[in-house]
């Protein structure tokens, strides 16, 4: 039979012991991946010991993102291994790193790349080497599994983030007429991803306004959808419209063809890249390798990291060019570079939570809530049962100043976060609270450049990108916008220069 | 008082009766071979009988009350005799022990009744009459009880509501008889609450016996659950009426025990037989055995796989005798291997060949059953297909579900297979059908295993002819990121059902 006494009687109390005891759940958890410390010890320019070893080496990379994995990837690919990747955390990947527990694999940041279009040369590269594009066919597993998105809104359900339900005809003629504009954008040929390969410099006016001012000059005022174009910016950009760039809110929805098939995404995010790529790079890796000082030298840049001083011929900086002055001696400041703090959480649940009238969904948005939402890892899953799951939880803290939300994202502590994501969820959730055994959650103070105004077309970041010299930049940064296709274009471009200058050379 | 009098016997007799045909009933439901159960219930039943009558002798004071108190004992044990037995077919491995004991307790207990009452009337009638009364009216009682119990009870308020009601019946009985007997009675008050008592939780019982046993929201299950189960993975329900024996799982029609030799001949027969020498074969859902069995019956197959998500499914019908008499214990084969797994991810690990893979998974009524519906499923599948191999989907009705039949054909097809789609007729599920799918031509098998009741050689190829009603429809294919297949079978069984 089926169940013995002893199990019944098991299962039975255990019951009981639930119905009786009809407080919450115990949730665990703590802060993780904690890098502020240790920045801080640059900001502060605190000593650091000598090295004890020296070594000659033609490349090093500083950074391991996806920038700097790019370069090492390219680098690799062209059949070039002399040089090391040095990493300051214990994992590589910066915002494309990912977790896993006895359920499933979960991002920490970055969870998913758009279908790259064919301008992306770089990037379908590297999906073809990786084996998500065959014969001009993206692998269905790596497709986001339908339904993709859901909105909560007005006590109800609707499929897909842009509001559609309670709309009235101001709003749904505004989103019309949006969307149409949108499509003269993408039409220019000027909003591209790589945004490198656009001829932005035609819409340069674009970037001396903030999206919400061209909004409003434009005449949009639904708030149905000024609550969406500052959701999108608060998700790609962790800035609110009023804080972002004309260009920059325009670019995100003119840069890609509205694709029918979506993201390509796996259940551990852009952490699946991450792991790909150290695949093939992973010997040249240095991970708990904080670097401190670079030194140019005439023929090159001596790079210290740990008790070891490398002596480059070429540096490739793939790490947030805002530390390039606290790291490079004799750097100039610099005034352009503005970053967002977030917040990321990944919730173990034990359960799902009771929500009728839902299809299940990769991506939930709550309407009008001041954080993202969240993102289930195991919708990727081929799995057909699923009882437990972890959600990724996002929140830039976009309201008010960077550096005000960042020091007030260090100074509570972690049973404040907790309460606070808590709260949001609960609002759509009631019963989260008997769902969650833990909450892992990050911070991060400079998680992603800004594209404030101004910034695409500033002229330090010009400067930067078409630098000469021993040190390379490749950060996304350099585009004024945080995506995997950036880093990876930068990236790839600063191990193609290293490449052709050590070849020149010899 | 007289009359009365003798209706409380022919009453309590009824009640007696109802019990014992309930309790050889839902032995012969669940353990089937129903002339062994009946004999048996029967026997135990009467001897314990015998066994309360001896014990009468026993009680000598406060008959009156201490038949109250039997009456009521019996409203309990009787009334919830059907619902104990369930459970304890379902929760325990000692379902015979909770039978006879039950018997037994029912049976001494409705032994003792018809001993008391005449003792209790001796006075007032002469030794003869008592004896021809009390005993015309316990026959009378037994006919009722035995005509009702096929024609009324069992056919529309079920085995579990129909104890609950004689339960109702024996409380009846007693508390009417602290009327009947007021004068000779004392703490008539409390024997009255005792009596309201059970009469409100037999009450409760048979308000709730619905609930209990079904899903409130839809009123599917025509006929008597037998089993009821809530696994890990889903609500098992078994249900039966005379010999038909339903699956249910998650509300879903399974099989009918009187017509599911033609859905699983057509199942695996067409494909398996046209396969010259098959020797390995992959069964993924199925967890009932029955594809297996149609499968055994090749002497050429020496290893039979069979992945099914849910432990309980494939032990339920490997252990009940109603469920291996179904199946011919074919779960229980020597060829045969049971994998509980979920089927993509153990596709995906696995790096056997197989001659013959069968998918018998239920219909795509959920984005989780969908993505078993996808070209990027069904690729990883005919990964492990053999050069003489083919695979078979079971594919919904291309009658209710035409264009969710077609969906499916065209996603094996663009997984770059080729199909050959047929179907059958099956009273219980309506047109039905299947894709065959293989990387080679398609040729129906000359000769087919001996002693099916459906298929022969010269049927197979016209199964594969759709008359115009169900003909191929242009579909696109169900992938993992649109899962359309969810959506068009909601829309096509939308139109059929209101």
């Amino acid at each position: 039979m089926m169940l013995g006494r002893r199990d019944f009687l098991r299962t039975g109390s255990a019951a009981l012991i639930g119905l009786s005891l009809k407080s919450e759940r115990k949730i665990e958890g703590s802060f993780v991946n904690e890098a502020a410390a240790a920045g801080h010890l640059l900001r502060d320019r605190k000593p650091f010991p000598p090295p004890k070893q020296t070594l000659k080496l033609p490349v090093v990379i500083v950074g391991g993102g996806i920038a700097g994995l790019s370069a090492a990837w390219r680098l690799r690919k062209q059949g070039f291994k002399d040089f090391v990747l040095l990493e300051m955390n214990a994992a590589a990947g910066g915002n494309a790193r990912s977790g896993e527990n006895e359920i499933t694999a979960y991002p920490w940041a970055a969870h998913y790349v758009p279908i790259p279009g064919r301008q992306a040369v770089y990037v379908r590269e590297l999906f073809e080497d990786l084996g998500a594009l065959k014969d001009g066919r993206w692998e269905e597993r790596y497709l986001v599994f339908a339904p993709q998105e859901r909105l909560y809104l007005y006590g109800r359900w609707q499929e897909g983030i842009e509001p559609a339900v309670g709309l009235t005809q101001v709003d749904r003629e505004q989103f019309q007429r949006l969307e149409d504009s949108f499509a003269k954008y993408r039409a220019s040929g000027a909003f591209t991803v790589p945004l490198e390969v656009g001829y932005w410099r035609n819409f340069a006016e674009l970037d001396q306004i903030s999206f919400d001012d061209w909004l409003r000059s434009k005449g949009f005022d639904s708030r149905l959808l000024n609550w969406y174009m500052n959701y999108a910016c608060r998700d790609d950009y962790g800035a609110l419209a009023r804080d972002t760039s004309a260009w920059a809110g325009i670019h995100y929805f003119s840069s890609r063809e509205s694709e029918e098939k979506g993201p390509i995404t796996w259940p551990e995010g852009n952490g699946w890249i991450t792991k790909r790529l150290l695949e093939r790079v992973a010997e040249n890796v240095r991970t708990n390798q904080m670097v401190h000082k670079i030194v140019p030298t005439v023929r090159g840049a001596n790079v210290f990291a740990g008790d070891t001083e490398y002596r480059a011929e070429f540096v490739i900086f793939a790490a947030p060019t805002f530390l390039a002055p606290y790291l490079i001696d004799g750097f100039p400041r610099l005034s352009d570079f503005t970053y967002s703090p977030w917040l990321t959480a990944n919730l173990t649940l034990e359960r799902m939570p009771d929500s009728k009238g839902a299809e299940p969904a990769w991506d939930t948005v709550f309407l009008d809530s001041p954080t993202l939402g969240y993102v289930d890892a195991t919708h990727q899953s081929l799995r057909t049962h699923i009882d437990r799951t972890v959600w990724t939880f996002y929140w830039a803290l976009a309201e008010g100043s960077p550096a005000e939300n960042r020091q007030f994202l260090l100074e509570k502590d972690w049973n404040y976060w907790k309460e606070a994501i808590l709260r949001d969820l609960e609002r759509v959730h009631k019963d989260i609270r008997q769902c969650v055994s833990r909450i892992d959650i990050m911070r991060m103070g400079h998680a992603m450049v800004r594209p404030t105004v101004g910034s695409i077309s500033s002229e330090e970041r010009s400067r930067l990108k078409r630098r000469e010299g021993r040190i390379l930049f490749a950060n996304s940064d350099l585009s004024g916008i945080s995506i995997f296709e950036e880093a990876q274009f930068h990236g790839v471009e600063a191990a193609q220069r290293v490449l052709h200058h050590l070849r020149a050379a010899r | 008082m007289g009359i009365l009098l003798f209706l409380t016997v022919l009453l309590v007799a009824a009640c007696g009766l109802i019990y014992e045909l309930i309790a050889g009933t839902i032995a012969s439901y669940l353990i089937g071979d129903s002339v062994f159960q009946f004999s048996t219930v029967i026997g135990t039943y009467l001897f314990a009988m015998g066994l309360g009558s001896a014990l009468s002798r026993y009680l000598n004071r406060g008959l009156i009350q201490r038949f109250i108190w039997i009456e009521l004992m019996l409203g309990v044990v009787g009334g919830f005799s059907s619902a104990l037995l369930m459970w304890a077919f379902a929760f325990t491995q000692g379902f015979q022990l909770v039978l006879y004991a039950l018997v037994v307790v029912m049976g001494i207990l409705v032994g003792l009744e018809i001993p008391l009452l005449m003792r209790i009337v001796k006075d007032r009638y002469t030794f003869r009459d008592v004896v021809a009364h009390v005993l015309t009216f316990d026959y009378l009682g037994a006919l009722g009880a035995s005509l009702l119990f096929p024609i009324l009870l069992v056919p529309h308020l079920g085995l579990v509501r129909s104890a609950m009601f004689f339960g109702l019946i024996n409380a009846g009985v007693a508390l009417w008889s602290t009327y009947l007997f007021a004068p000779q009675l004392m703490e008539k008050r409390s024997l009255r609450a005792a009596c309201f008592a059970v009469v409100c939780v037999l009450g409760v019982g048979i308000a709730k016996a619905k609930e209990i046993t079904t899903t409130a929201e839809d009123n599917i299950y025509a006929d008597e659950i037998i089993f009821a189960r809530d696994t890990r993975y889903q609500h098992i329900v078994l249900t039966r009426f005379k010999d038909d024996l339903r699956l249910f799982l998650n509300s879903h029609l399974q099989f009918s025990s009187r017509d599911e030799y033609r859905y699983h001949e057509a199942l695996v027969h067409p494909g398996l037989a046209a396969i010259p020498v098959p020797r390995t074969v992959l069964v993924l859902g199925g967890g009932d055995g029955l594809a297996v069995r149609e499968i055994l019956k090749y002497p050429q197959v020496e290893k039979v796989t069979l992945v099914d998500l849910d432990p309980e499914m494939t032990k339920l019908f490997s252990t009940q005798t109603m469920l291996t008499e179904l199946n011919q214990k074919s779960l229980l084969s020597p060829r045969l291997q049971v994998v509980n797994a979920d089927a993509f991810p153990w596709v995906d690990q696995s790096r056997e060949n197989f001659d013959f893979i069968v998918m018998d998974f239920p219909d795509p009524t959920n984005y989780a059953l969908g993505k078993l519906y996808t070209t990027a499923f069904y690729r990883a599948v005919a990964r492990h297909l053999s050069a003489q191999g083919f695979l078979v989907v079971q594919s919904t009705s291309p009658m209710f579900a035409r264009d969710s039949f077609w969906c499916i054909a065209e996603t094996l097809h663009q997984a770059g297979l080729q199909t050959f789609p047929y179907h059958v007729y099956v009273p219980s599920f309506g047109e039905w059908g299947f894709v065959l799918a293989g990387t080679h031509d398609y040729v129906p098998p000359k000769s087919i295993p001996g002693g099916l009741r459906f298929l022969n050689p010269e049927g197979i190829p016209l199964l594969f002819h759709f008359p115009p009603d169900m003909a191929p429809l242009p579909m696109p294919a169900n992938q993992l990121n649109t899962q359309v297949l969810v959506r068009t079978y909601e829309n096509d069984w939308k139109d059929i059902s209101h």
